[in-house]
This record gives structure tokens, sequence and C-alpha cells, in this order.
């Protein structure tokens, strides 16, 4: 037995022997050849090698390569290269030449595939071309630090002064949603005296990234006929540290503590405009100039390698008095006093569930308070919202992504008013339900199609809808791609008649989205062309405010336009600068309109020119920004045209400096419309006619000619190189 | 017999892997000394290709992988092309994401790492330079913490600092004493083995001649 066995281990042994001496032989093989891709074209800088060897080697300029190997018998040959399908061929090696011509075929990837691109301005993704991105948004003369300011030199809004809200391609202001981390922001501005302008009520620097989608979105979002606005938050801060800002309107505190796997950032503000208003004249009186105090958490943590969670809440205390002419008691100054209370919480969780699957849920509640006196009038409004969503995709095969998911919008308004003796106590309370789901095809890395539906109900309205959403690209050549759009879009009429009554149904909008983007170089063109078609707006019927039966589904209306981009990084050395331009023809009939007509909000022409040079001798970034709206509309009763009056175009000039001191220490200063262009927001007339029959009016002007700000931003880590250089307004 | 069986196949084992790991050594022996020849873009490329086909057979070797990475950033800063750039420095990313995971005790992967940022950075400074100079500090202090006597690391601080400094309008000489120290205790630090990376002398030889010009 035993000598049998090790009779065995003998021959192993020298078959092994053998087999190693075979290995070490000096046969030579040649391979040779040429790799290219699909069309021909010569591939450079391939690897060319055998599986499990060293040996191998690189394709030359002409995509030619050869190499000598000492192995022999069958091997795997691999030809990759960066961004296609690596090649595989079984070869034997028997000592003489093998040619081999690889044809390489593009890798389908994603992020180099097209995108949809109609309707949607994209910024903060580190390395596509992007039209926009944070820092602009920071930079842009005119902004001020608002998120709202700054989408407003974007082609497809208009400025409307006297409201500071998004106007988009012919839409009003309540048209437009913003979600944060994908929770709707039921409250996303601050609160303001009639006709005078608000800004959004968040800070620009809490975000890293933007998506302002002026048509034509996902059938993710719903209730919005006129564009969303996505916002998504920082992830992770990098290190320790302490931000302070001292502006002269106000300062702010933000520290922030970070552990291996979350942190959380603790943020107070003080602003009180008392001192800048009495350095810079203004139209109106102030009796309390504008104050707030506003407190914020916000927390990271990562729940897994590829989950986190993310939790902000605020608490905002703000007030004011303000003199306004009360056309309704013969034009006498009475003063309009507003106190605002407003908590907010957002969170988010996004993670991967198992190999495959992606879930990302969101939540956000919102409460809100308004305290108004105006002379002889209290008013209390009340909005309470509580929003939730889960999305869930799955990657059937790179090329076909199924999303679907299901969203709750519970809200809840009420509105005390006492108008002399009268009393009105109104309230209502609405839960929206919505599913949804889509799916994105890829037929080739050249042409992408997302087509979905999304259906809505809405408990107080007992109104249930569905509205399909269609997109699709194509690639043209590496630089240019087409896209177009179609979709249905509800939304719930305005809260303020809500309040008296449930017998309406929801708003419809149809866009029609046709776009063309090219971008090389650091250079991007955009040109759109748009189609709105407005169906089952709300009318009044001339009834009393307070009945059901005033209201009615009956309005309509269109809105079409052009919207051109052009934005140049690289022709000016240290130069960039955009050109957006919006051309919008619109009319509806609809609210109190007597028939169609060119609503007020809307401007046919409008411009906006943004300059920013980077001068690094002396460290600072100065912009210059130029916007100009054609005349808007606006109704004199004492007129039998409707809308018949014109108001002043819209025009500013701003200037902003930023200064790098020191690498911690920034220094910002800005002044808005510098040339004092004379702007007039239209008039605002009594409700009913003085003994003569005329109705006494009002011009309705900017709260100051100018606006300037300036501020230093400080920010203190143990490392003491960080800074705000993102927070440069 | 099963002992002798196992013992014949233990000697047996060790000596395909020696024989192994001296063709690792021969090729990686053969390949380091290409750097000096290597000065477009395609060279680096070839070059960092012939590392990634060591690295492919060497999966527990973290060495090749290195260079492999080092060559596409270094590709990064020869190129021209913004996307291009972004395309070689996706492949180093993944490749220093392997070491991190591979050697993660290893001070000079997060020298690469630091370098690697830096690559980042340069391609838009203006946008990207707040995110990614935090970065490349970060890995810094990491590969430092890692080592402290790592000459690279230093280097890689030392450049940053000067950076830093000019941007500011301070003086970036006032950094000059610690170049000049770096280079006269160059050569105390030994490399593991001639394998190891050991480049970075010329560098600081650059810096203190430019710190003496004036």
């Amino acid at each position: 037995m035993k000598q049998q066995k090790l009779k065995a281990v003998k021959k192993t042994f020298t078959t092994i022997i053998a087999f190693l001496i075979c290995l070490g032989g000096f046969a030579q093989t040649i391979i040779l050849g040429k790799v290219s891709e699909e069309k021909g074209e010569p591939l450079p800088g391939a690897s060319i090698y055998l599986k499990g060897t060293y040996d191998g080697t690189t394709s030359n300029e002409n995509g030619a390569f050869k190499f000598k190997t000492s192995k022999t018998g069958h091997l795997v040959l691999l030809v990759e290269f960066m961004g296609y399908v690596p090649l595989t061929r079984n070869v034997e090696l028997k000592g003489d030449t093998i040619k081999v011509n690889a044809i390489l075929k593009e890798a389908f990837n994603q992020l180099n595939a097209v995108t949809i691109t109609a309707g949607t301005f994209e910024a903060g993704d580190k390395k596509r071309a992007v039209t926009i991105s944070p820092l602009d948004m920071m930079t842009t003369a005119g902004a001020a630090g608002d998120v709202y300011g700054a989408l407003q030199s974007l082609p497809g809004t208009t400025t409307n002064g006297e409201s500071g809200r998004l106007f988009v391609k012919g839409g009003d202001s309540e048209e437009s949603q913003t979600y944060i981390d994908g929770a709707l922001v039921p409250v996303p501005y601050n609160s303001s005296a009639p006709n005078m302008s608000t800004r959004g009520r968040f800070n620009p620097f809490m975000f890293k990234g933007t998506m302002f989608s002026t048509g034509g979105y996902s059938a993710e979002y719903g209730q919005a006929l006129s564009s969303v606005l996505l916002l998504n938050t920082n992830d992770m801060p990098e290190e320790d540290q302490l931000d302070l800002s001292f502006l002269m309107v106000g300062v702010e505190v933000a520290g922030t503590k970070k552990w291996s796997s979350g942190a959380i950032t603790g943020t107070l503000g003080y602003n009180n405009l008392k001192p800048y208003m009495s350095l810079a004249p203004q139209n109106y009186h102030w009796i309390d100039e504008p104050e707030s105090i506003s407190g914020a958490i916000s927390f990271r943590q990562m729940t897994s390698k590829t989950g986190m969670l993310k939790v902000y809440s605020s608490i905002d205390n703000g007030s004011f008095t303000v003199s306004q002419k009360n056309m309704d008691a013969g034009g006498q100054l009475a003063d309009y006093k507003l106190g605002n209370d407003n908590t907010f919480v957002n969170a988010s969780w996004n993670d991967k569930l198992g190999e495959n699957w992606a879930i990302s849920s969101a939540t956000s509640f919102t409460s809100n308070k308004d305290n108004i006196y105006f002379d002889q009038t209290h008013v209390i409004k009340k909005v309470q919202g509580t929003y939730l969503k889960t999305n869930l995709s799955y990657p059937f095969s790179e090329k076909f992504i199924l999303k679907f998911g299901g969203e709750l919008f519970s809200k809840n308004y009420t509105q005390n008013a006492r108008i002399d003796s009268e009393v009105h106590d109104n309230s209502f309370t609405n839960n929206n339900f919505a599913g949804f789901t889509e799916a994105q095809v890829y037929a080739s890395s050249k042409f992408v199609t997302r087509i979905g539906g999304r259906i809505e109900y809405s408990d107080y309205l007992n109104s249930f809808r569905f509205a399909p959403r269609w997109s699709t690209a194509y690639k043209i050549s590496d630089k240019s791609q087409l896209s177009l759009a179609y979709g249905w879009f509800f939304q719930n009429p305005v809260d303020d008649y809500l309040l008296y009554t449930d017998k309406i149904k929801p708003e419809r909008a149809d866009h029609y989205t046709f776009s063309f983007q090219s971008s090389a170089n650091d250079r991007t063109l955009k040109a759109e062309l748009y189609y709105k078609n407005y169906r089952d707006l709300v009318k009044l019927n001339g009834g009393a405010f307070y009945l059901p039966t005033s209201y009615n589904n009956t309005g309509s209306g269109y809105a079409r336009g052009l919207d051109l981009f052009w934005r140049d990084k690289k022709s000016i050395k240290g130069g960039d600068y955009w050109i957006s331009y919006s051309f919008v023809d619109t009319e509806r009939d609809y609210r109190n309109f007597p028939h169609k007509a060119v609503p007020s909000f809307a401007s046919k022409h409008n411009l906006a020119v943004v300059y920013k040079h980077w001068f690094p001798g002396i460290r600072s970034y100065p912009g210059i920004n130029f916007k100009y709206s054609s005349p808007r509309v606006y109704n004199d009763p004492n007129s039998s045209v409707f809308n018949g009056e014109k108001m002043l175009a819209y025009k500013s000039l701003d200037v902003s400096w930023s200064f790098l001191y020191r690498p911690n220490i920034i220094c910002y200063a800005a002044v808005n419309n510098v040339a004092g262009f004379k702007n007039e927001f239209g008039r605002t007339y009594s409700s009913t006619p003085d003994v003569s029959g005329n109705y006494p009016s009002a011009a309705i002007e900017p709260s100051s000619t100018r606006f300037f700000v300036v501020g230093v931003f400080i920010t203190l880590t143990r490392k003491g190189s960080a800074n705000q250089l993102d927070k440069i307004e | 017999m099963k002992k002798i069986v196992l013992s014949i196949a233990v000697v047996l084992f060790s000596l395909v892997s020696m024989a192994q790991k001296a063709e690792f050594y021969k090729a990686m022996g053969e390949t380091l000394p290409q750097y000096g020849n290597c000065k477009s873009v395609s060279d680096f490329q070839a070059l960092g290709n012939k590392f990634e086909q060591i690295a492919n057979v060497e999966k527990s070797e973290w060495l090749p992988l290195y260079y492999h990475a080092q060559c596409y950033v270094i590709m990064s800063f020869k190129e021209q092309d913004a996307t291009k750039k972004d395309s070689y420095l996706d492949v180093a990313e993944k490749s220093i994401k392997k070491l991190i995971e591979m050697a993660p005790t290893e001070a000079e992967v997060f020298v690469l790492q630091a370098f690697f940022y830096t690559g980042r950075l340069v391609v838009n400074p203006m946008e990207r330079g707040q995110q990614y100079s935090g970065l490349s500090g970060q890995a810094i202090e990491k590969a430092l913490a890692l080592d402290a006597s790592n000459p690279r690391a230093k280097l890689m601080k030392i450049q940053m600092d000067m950076g830093t400094a000019q941007f500011f309008g301070t003086d970036p000489k006032s950094f000059c004493p610690q170049a000049k120290d770096l280079l006269a205790k160059w050569d105390e630090f030994k490399p593991k083995s001639p394998l190891h990376p050991n480049w970075g002398k010329d560098q600081v030889a650059g810096i203190v001649a430019n710190c003496e010009k004036q």
C-alpha cells in the first residue's frame, strides 16, 4: 500500500516539475494588432495583456500594438480601455505570431449618456457640464444671498419687484413649489406686507446642489403648474468649525461638531434692519423696522456605508410695522403690523436595500402663523402641513430603471379675520394622496425616454386626477442634444378660495417643451420653445367671496415662449458671463378677470446679463449684473379696458465685490440698482369709488431705490485653513 | 505518509510562490526605472497600464496599484482638456479606493490621495478650490498621523502652505527653512524596499533652489 502511494506521489511530483519547466520554456509568441472603436477610429492608450501574466503592452497613437510572450498554451487575451467594454479573446500560444484586431464597443455609462434637459437647470453635479453652479448663485450680483433672487437671472423667469417670488414661464408665483431633500416646503418665503418684496427663508449656504425645472418635470412632483425647485442640502461637513457672519442687517453664528459617522450644526441668527434703514433712504415709513430671531439645528448621520439620514429643523420669529396708504380709508396712512412664527422640520433618508434597490424617504412638518393688523382689520392666518414621501427605484438593467413611490400631504389652513365688526372664521383640512411611477429607458447612450404617470386624490375636493408625463432626449453629437417633454400638471386652487368652498376642482396645465442644448469647452448654449395650456382655472363669478357658489373652474389660458441662455467661461481669461433672454406671450381668464387678458405678473421680454471676473492679484471676485423686463400691465378700475395700463420697464444694474482677506476671512459688499433706475410696479386702487366716481390710487414703489449690503464672513477651525468661499453672496 | 504528501505540497507551493515573487520583483524592478523616460501623457499611460497589468496578477500587492494611480494623476496634470483630465482622475480614483482598503495604514497611500485631490482641484480651481483643498489637506494630515517622518507627506504640506501663502499675499519664503531642513534630512528616510515610493527629492531641491534665488 505504502509503496504504491509513494509511487503515485513521485509521479505527481515529476509531472509538476515537468510542467514548471515547460512554463519556463523559451518558445516566444508575438501578439500584434490594432485597437479601434466601432467606427474604425484607432484607440491609443488601450491596455492589451494576457490574463494572469505580466505580459502586455499599450496601443500607440495609431492604435497599433505588439508584444512578445514566452508563455505557451491556451490563455486569454484582454483588451481594455476606459469608457469601453473590455474585449476578451482566447489565444493559443505556440511560438508563432498572432494577429488581433480588437474593435471595442463604447460602454454604457449613465454619467456619460444623454440626459433629459428639457426645462431643467441643474447645478451641483461636479463633473457634468452644468449651466449654473451653487457658487454662481452666491456670486451673482443682485441676488443678495437669496436663492430665489439668483434664479431670477435664469431664462423662463420674470422679476416681479413687488413680490420677490418666482414667476415662471407665464405662471403665477403660487404655481411654483420648493422641495428640500425631496420634501415639500409649504411656506418657502418670508412673510411680507402687500406689494413689498420678500426673500426665501433658507440660507443658500445650506445647499450643495439645486435643480430648477421650469416645465415637463418628473412624475415624482405634483401640485405645481409651472415649476419645481429641488434643493439638496450639504452632506457631511469636513471638520469641526465655527462660522461667524456679520452683515449690516444682522449676525449669525453656526457651530459644527463632527464625529466619524455624523455631524451636528447649531445656528443662531439675529437680524434687525433698523441701523441699515436709518442709513439708506427708504420709500416707506417704518414704525418698527423688520427684526427677526432664528435658531436651527441640522443633523447628519450615516446609517450604513451607503445610507444617510439628514434632519433640519428651524424656529423663526419675525415682526415689523410699516406705514402704508389705506386706499379704502381715503388714502390715509395706516400701520401694517405683522408678526410671524415659523417652525419647520425636514428629514430625509437615502439608502440602498440590498444590491439593487434604492430607497429615499422624506418628510417635512411646517407650522406657520401670521398675525396681521392693518387699520381696523386683524387677521390671523395659520398653516400646518405634514408631508411624507417614499420613493423606490430598481434597475432591471443599466438601461432600464423603474421608479415608483407614494406621497401624502396633509394641510390645515385657518384664517380668523376681524374687519371692523365683521367676523370671518374659516378653515379647511385637505389630505392629498398621490402615487407615481416612472420608467427610464435608454435605447442607447444617445437616446433616452422617461415615461410615467401620477395619480392624485384630494379628500377635501373629492377629486381624483391622473397625470401622464413623458420626456425624451436624443444626442445629435458629442456636444449637442435635443429634448422633448410633455405632461399634464394639476394643482389644487389657492388656499384663499379653499377656505370658502370645496366645490371646485384642481387646476390644470399641459406642458409642451422642445429644447436644444449644446455645451463644449466651458461654453453652453440652450434654446427652448414651449407652450403651456391652462384649463380648469378658478374663476369668481362676482358673488360674495364667502359664498361657495361664487367660485367655479371655467377659467383657462395659455403661455408660449422662447428661452435663450448662453454661458461662456472660456473666452475671457478669469472672466465668466452669461446672457439669458426670455420671450413670453401669455393670456388667461381667471380669478376676477372679465375676459381673457395678459396677467399683470408677465413681462413679454426679459433679459439678464451677468458678468464675473476673478482677479488673483487682489484676491477679488467682482461681479456685475444687468436686468431688464419690458413693461408689465396693471388694471385701472377707472378705465374701461381691463389690465390696460402699463408699468415702467424694470431695470436694475447690480454690482458686488468679494474679497478674500485671509483663507478664513471673506469681505463682501454689494449694491443693487447702483444706477438708481426708477422702478414702479403699477398702482394700488381703492375697492370703492369716491364721491366723484373715481377710484383713488397710489403708486407701488420698491421699498428703496437702491439696496446695499456689507458683510464679513469668518470661519474658525482647528486647522485654520477652511474658508467660506462658497459663502460669497 | 500523509505528512510527506503535505510537506511536499507545502514545499512545492512555496517554491512556486517564491518563483512568482521573484518574477514580481523582476517585473517591478524593470518597470520602475521607466519613470525616467516618461514625458508625454501617452508615455505615462503606457507605464500606468504596465503597472495595472502587474496589479491584476498580484492581488495582494499594493505597490503596482499605487504606481498605476500615480501615473494617471500625472497624466491629468499633463493633459490640457478638462474632460480628459477628469476621466484620467476617474481611473486613478478607483485604484486609490482599492489602495485605501488594501493598505489603510500606509502613509504613502494618503500622500497619493492628497496628490489626486490636487489633480481634481486643478481642473477648475474656481469651483473646486474650496472642496478639494480641504480634502487634500485632510489626506496630508492623515498621512502625517500615520507616519510623521514621511518626507513626501511633508513635501506636500510645504507645497500647499506655500501655495496658500502666495495666494493670500503673505510671504511663502517663511516656509523655506522647513524645505531646507527637509532636503537636508531627506536621505534619512529609508523606504521599506527598493520598490517602495522614493520620489520627491528633486521637487524639494527645486523649492530650495527657488528660495535661494532672490
